[in-house]
């Protein structure tokens, strides 16, 4: 009782997020005038925080804003994912597809996944090609963000969850590596530059020495966050499923012509 | 084109370029602003801007008739400047707090004919609160205004953010003191 509150638990309760301890702040508060006078001048600051005026825009800026838009409106129709996955190299899906499947399908294997056989695999990939890639390049994806979210909130007193990823990293660095080739040969720069990030870190956990220190697991978080990988990742995986969606709702929309290289 | 027609929605889904210019004319000043308090500064919010309505565009076809347009784009410009932040998080290390009064204030310009009434609360107000934020770094200026102006929970705004609940609470705390010391002396008087 006679321990006053700190500044944080003041700036907890201001927002409501004390939890178990509201009833000990609160009681605090009550009984000692210290606090509640800081409390008080906190939430002075915080209705000064409120009352002030927005940053407007600049006059006329809503049509400035339409003058720059309406071109990149055109381009962006023209590029981006779209172009990404229409591209003539997604096309050609047979070569490709078979290699994204083969490290997709080993990829489930060695996970312990669902069990898809490569026939199966193969005989989808001939009827509809772009589809399955875009199935295959989400699920590395998400498998990729799985594995960082799980590295990423790892105890770093468990230095061994390297050890038992390294199984996972290799599949997901071989089917990176395929996917790269072909977002390269497309030349989608974003795709491209989060790709590269997430090889080296699957190559860092894939080539983990045996006896990785809880050192190494914290080197590896660092570089995760700090090249906000899971973020990046996050962002990509969204912007597929959202694409995969419209694309399904909007019928097999995608070019069928055959590649001319 | 009256943009408060909600058909003006349901044209601009349906590919009418002059709808969706409508859309943008209307509600671009709104969505600035956001960007602005989001970002804290004028390049970034009107990236933003620009940034919001081609995702919007882009995901029209998605975007529910009975909900509320504004309520819609505002979903999607806290979600582009949050993206904004943190893809310009490496620069952080080089942002110095000495540029306060030549950063917030050298916008200033852009308010909307303010009343001298409104110039001289703005001094007092606005314009210490502006200088304020604009001690804090981008990570703690999107917590801050994730929590304080979005409302959401200290949880919610780690997931937005990518962090770790402590670490968004950290961001937190520190926006706060940093407002508290800037402001405080204002606040009593």
């Amino acid at each position: 009782m006679n321990q006053h509150l700190t500044e944080d638990e003041l700036i907890l309760h201001y927002y409501g997020e004390t939890d178990a301890d509201t009833a000990r702040v609160e009681s605090h508060l009550e009984s000692c005038a210290e606090c509640q006078s800081a409390k008080e001048k906190l939430h002075n600051v915080m209705a000064l925080v409120d009352s002030a005026a927005p940053v407007e825009a600049p006059i006329g800026f809503e049509r400035i804003a339409w003058a720059r838009l309406e071109p990149a409106l055109d381009r962006n129709a023209r590029s981006g994912w779209r172009t990404f996955f229409w591209f003539p190299q997604w096309a050609l899906a047979g070569g490709v597809a078979a290699l994204v499947l083969a490290a997709f399908v080993a990829g489930r294997f060695s996970g312990g996944g669902a069990v898809v056989t490569t026939p199966n695999a193969t005989v989808v990939a001939s009827v509809e090609p772009q589809r399955v890639l875009q199935t295959a390049v989400d699920d590395h994806l998400d498998r990729t963000q799985m594995m960082l979210v799980e590295l990423a909130n790892a105890d770093v007193d468990g230095a061994d969850v390297l050890a038992g990823e390294q199984a996972r990293a290799g599949d997901l660095v071989a089917a990176n590596r395929v996917i790269l080739q072909s977002a390269m040969q497309s030349g989608d720069a974003q795709v491209i530059d989060i790709l590269e990030d997430l090889e080296r870190v699957l190559l860092e956990v894939a080539n983990a020495p045996a006896n990785a220190t809880s050192n190494d697991l914290t080197d590896l978080q660092s570089r995760i966050t700090r090249e906000d990988l899971l973020f990046r990742l996050r962002v990509i995986a969204s912007e597929m499923r959202q694409r995969n969606r419209i694309d399904r709702e909007a019928g097999d929309r995608l070019p069928r012509k055959m590649p001319t290289s | 084109m009256d943009e408060r027609d909600p058909s003006v929605v349901a044209k601009a889904r349906s590919g009418d370029r002059d709808a969706f210019r409508a859309l943008v004319e209307m509600h671009s000043r709104y969505i600035y602003s956001l960007a602005h308090r989001m970002t804290g500064n004028a390049q970034d919010a009107e990236d933003v801007v620009q940034e919001a309505w081609l995702k919007a565009h882009k995901q029209l076809s998605r975007f529910e008739a009975r909900a509320d347009f504004r309520t819609w784009m505002h979903r999607i410009t806290v979600n582009c400047s949050i993206d904004m932040i943190r893809a310009r998080r490496h620069r952080e290390d080089a942002h110095d707090p000495s540029d306060l009064e030549q950063g917030p204030l050298s916008e200033r310009g852009a308010e909307a004919q303010p009343t001298p009434e409104r110039v001289a609360a703005s001094v007092q107000i606005s314009d210490r609160v502006n200088d304020a934020l604009g001690l804090l770094t981008a990570l703690e200026r999107a917590a801050f205004t994730l929590r304080h102006v979005e409302g959401m929970s200290i949880e919610e705004v780690g997931a937005k953010l990518g962090m770790k609940t402590s670490a968004t609470k950290h961001s937190i705390f520190r926006a706060v003191k940093k407002m508290r010391a800037a402001l405080e002396p204002f606040a009593q008087s």
